[in-house]
């Protein structure tokens, strides 16, 4: 897994609310003094609530959409 | 003096003659940003016209419950910040932030009047680009009134996964700004597309399984 398989942060945006980890339902992210990171990343199932609650826009959670081979 | 090779991603500037690219030229500058970089802040005084050179962007606006609404996305050749500066309060009507690290040409507030009075090409192409954002907001309201936000969805799933060059980086919410819709709605639909065979979804991978279903999606409203 590399580090682009997380959702994408963007701290200038962030105000430390701290809801994305709040609901985070598998405890991915853990909040620090410059915002919250993904601690533990290969727990994160992409399910992409941070982004939908956070108020800030600050995260990201870009998708691909392709047709199956 | 900005090098004319940056205005080949840039279709409305590449198309336009020799010297009103001349003119741009010794009138612009570059600016880089990086990903996340807020470019244009809303409500704030339009200062300058920006066209992407490389990269994307999203345009965005705070709604009144504080949350961030996407309004659009673009990617390079993408003039922007242009009916801002054509107002006549002059005034930023969203924000715009980058989603990649981005290459923008730059004109002033007057440089970009300067061209409109004395580049009559330059007025040309800005009214064919309005022109396209018109028919593309006519063709939104279209389907807005013709088709259900389901089959907006599959369409749109469709249109990106035919165009590999546009079909990634694509966010919920952005997804339902383009189709007239809200994320909540996206998140129900794509969960159904799911249940119902159509597509499969892996981390930042949505993968369109059951072409026909999906084009069914879309005719079952065409008759």
């Amino acid at each position: 897994m590399t580090k682009t398989d997380q959702p994408i942060i963007n701290y200038d945006r962030c105000d430390l609310c701290g809801k994305c980890v709040a609901a985070c339902p598998v405890n991915a992210l853990h909040m620090t003094a410059d915002g919250p990171v993904f601690n533990q990343p290969l727990t994160c199932t992409y399910c992409t609530i941070c982004e939908d609650i956070c108020p800030q826009g600050a995260i990201r959670a870009p998708l691909t959409v392709r047709w199956a081979s | 003096m900005i090098d004319e090779r940056y205005f080949k991603p840039i279709p409305l500037i590449s198309s336009l003659s020799s010297t009103t690219q001349g003119m741009i030229a010794e009138r612009g500058f570059l600016r880089e940003l990086q990903a996340g970089e807020t470019l244009v802040i809303e409500g704030m005084p339009a200062e300058y016209a920006y066209f992407l050179v490389s990269g994307s962007v999203r345009v965005i606006r705070m709604r009144r419950d504080g949350r961030m609404q996407v309004l659009a996305r673009f990617g390079p050749g993408a003039p922007l910040n242009i009916i801002s500066l054509l107002n006549q309060k002059k005034v930023n009507r969203a924000s715009i932030e980058t989603l990649t690290t981005t290459a923008l040409l730059v004109l002033s507030a007057s440089d970009f009047d300067y061209l409109l009075s004395h580049a009559p090409d330059f007025s040309k192409a800005l009214l064919g680009i309005f022109a396209e954002r018109i028919a593309t907001i006519t063709d939104l309201a279209a389907g807005l009134s013709l088709y259900s936000v389901r089959a907006r969805l599959a369409k749109f799933l469709i249109e990106l996964a035919d165009k590999p060059d546009a079909a990634s980086g694509w966010t919920q919410d952005e997804i339902a700004a383009h189709i007239g819709t809200v994320r909540d709605v996206v998140g129900r639909l794509l969960r159904e597309f799911e249940a119902e065979g159509l597509i499969k979804r892996s981390r930042q991978q949505i993968s369109l399984i059951d072409r026909e279903g999906l084009f069914n999606q879309i005719e079952h409203e065409d008759r």
